[in-house]
């Protein structure tokens, strides 16, 4: 079996959203003496992009994006006496996500929270109706790379602006990136407030904030 | 130098655009649609007429005369009285006031009363005087007055309700707890809803409006369809109108099933028949605005998902038709000229039976 075929079997274990399937797959590449970080990058990761293709069109649903998540995550476990223990352990970025005060709206953020663990990244997810020093102070113990800002009314939008100015205002802007979502928010908005980016919905989340992050 | 258009984004900024370009941007988003939901595209005369409605030169457009479909609103009776936090307007008035106005100043079809909260959980500790006004209602009013609210299954989860919060379980990775507290919660949902449908029915209610199901996902329709299979059993009689949140079901659960069809990934021709089949009168297809893309983007592909979801319904289609839905831009206010060339091609094009 060429490389290239071993690399789509890894990617199509994934998919299945088993961890025996995956693990089976690792063992395999494994003994055909494939390096560890091309399992990951190229079979293992590139699975978990093709999941996230498939959720956003409909065809698989949270819970396998987690068990897909879950079954990488034992495959990588399988490589890690090959890899470099930082390279192993090292997450995407950190990043703290939230719905603004003031909105209740839950789920959408939920989603992408999920999301964006799932493709690797450190993810603090402080809930809904979050007082707005909340972020600040999260931002802070966790040393996070990137705040989600979620509204899901027009009302609520401006807890967005706030938070930006209060990291201005506490010298953290220039650290940490700014992604906004929810449904009345749009790039108009996010361009106007001075936020990094906008994310449509959950999959492009993960898009924006890898383009940010990485 | 070619003729502009004035259009607007899925945003509701103010763009100009070429008959060209708006022709590519119909196709794009009609192919959007019937690649995502394997429907067929529109055809050439259809997607013709779509360029004559955005390019017409009024403000506001209409549909033909002959043509006309009913219209109906949800939360109506809150949207004199509720602030901007309830897409409102601020005017005191009570629910009969802004329920009476409908009818006899803006031309309403049918009406339906709503609690602010707009839930049906919130409606429960509140019931007798939801009853009460619904009777006061239905003795100052003709058209059909439907009692309304959102299924809103994340009530029922923590910190709202009794059930563990699936969205924490899922990212703890467990995965069958928090399909379980779904499943729990769909039990309750459907048991409230029938509880406050059995009182609202003996307060004269001509029926019932479930407003965007499946905004909590798969298991939030699982629940809004046995409620409505339940009362439809008890009352042969009942109104039952059921819109949706999304175009697509979202599989928080992933393994529901109604009438042996999987709920989640359903598009809206898809969720028709079963929305039909568990008793209801008419359905509310959904098609959600991109903001990041033209009205004639959006309009192309609201259209091919409508249209395939008319034809597939064995009942009315009300097509949602407002902020951010529809084809129309996410603002607060939806202007008229986007909202009426919306309107016109999903009644023209799409054939939907009323808005």
């Amino acid at each position: 079996m060429s490389n290239e075929e071993m690399f789509k079997e890894l990617a199509d274990a994934v998919v299945t959203c088993k961890k025996d399937v995956v693990t089976a797959a690792v063992e395999k590449a494994r003994s055909e003496g494939i390096p560890a970080p091309e399992i990951i990058e190229k079979g293992l990761a590139a699975g978990m992009n093709e999941v996230g293709v498939l959720f956003e069109r409909g065809k698989l649903f949270l819970p396998h994006v987690m068990m897909a998540a879950g079954a990488m995550e034992e495959g990588v476990k399988l490589l890690e006496a090959d890899m470099p223990k930082d390279a192993v352990t090292k997450k995407l970025g950190v990043i703290v996500n939230g719905t603004v005060e003031g909105d209740v709206h839950d789920i959408g953020k939920a989603i992408v929270s999920t999301m964006l663990q799932s493709a690797g990244f450190e993810v603090h997810d402080i809930g809904r109706d979050v007082p707005l020093q909340n972020f600040i102070d999260k931002i802070k113990e966790t040393n996070a790379d990137m705040v989600g800002l979620s509204a899901l009314m027009t009302t609520t939008l401006q807890g967005q602006k706030d938070v930006i100015e209060m990291l201005k205002e506490n010298g953290m802007r220039d650290n940490v990136k700014v992604m906004v979502g929810g449904a009345p928010a749009t790039q108009a908005w996010a361009e106007k407030i001075g936020a990094d980016c906008y994310a449509e919905n959950a999959s492009e989340a993960v898009v924006k904030a890898k383009e940010l992050l990485l | 130098m070619a003729t502009e258009y004035k259009l607007r984004m899925g945003d509701g900024k103010r763009i100009f655009m070429t008959k060209e370009q708006i022709v590519a941007d119909l196709k794009e988003g009609m192919a959007d649609a019937a690649d995502l939901g394997s429907i067929p595209d529109l055809s050439e005369d259809e997607l013709d007429k779509l360029v004559d409605i955005i390019t017409m030169p009024s403000r506001m457009v209409g549909v033909e005369q002959g043509k006309e479909v009913p219209v109906t609103h949800d939360i109506g009776t809150i949207r004199i009285d509720g602030d901007q936090g309830n897409s409102g307007v601020g005017i005191p008035s009570s629910r009969l006031v802004g329920a009476m106005m409908h009818e006899r100043a803006f031309g309403a079809d049918t009406m339906e009363l709503g609690h602010i909260d707009y839930s049906y959980k919130p409606a429960k500790p509140v019931i007798a005087q939801e009853m009460q006004t619904m009777e006061i209602c239905q003795q100052n009013m003709i058209v059909p007055m439907l009692y309304g609210a959102m299924p809103n299954m994340g009530l029922y989860y923590t910190p709202d309700g009794p059930f563990e919060n699936p969205g924490d379980l899922m990212k703890a990775f467990k995965i069958e707890e928090a399909r379980q507290s779904m499943e729990h919660s769909a039990e309750h949902l459907t048991r409230d809803i029938v509880w406050i449908m059995q009182r609202m029915m003996a307060s004269g209610s001509d029926g019932v409006n479930f407003d965007t199901v499946g905004a909590a996902g798969d298991g939030d329709m699982y629940a809004s369809l046995h409620a409505i299979e339940a009362l439809r059993k008890q009352f042969p009689d009942i109104y039952i109108e059921a819109g949706m949140a999304g175009e697509l079901m979202l599989g928080m659960h992933g393994e529901l099933e109604y009438d042996g069809t999987t709920l989640a990934g359903l598009w809206p021709h898809e969720q028709a028949p079963l929305v039909a089949k568990a008793g209801a009168n008419v359905f509310g297809p959904v098609c959600n605005t991109n903001t990041s893309k033209s009205a004639a983007w959006n309009l192309g592909r609201a259209v091919t998902f409508i249209k395939a979801a008319v034809k597939a319904s064995p009942i009315p289609c009300h097509v949602n038709m407002g902020m951010g839905v529809g084809g129309i831009p996410m603002l607060e206010t939806p202007t008229i000229d986007a909202v009426s060339r919306a309107s016109k091609a999903m009644v023209e094009i799409a054939g939907v039976d009323g808005i």
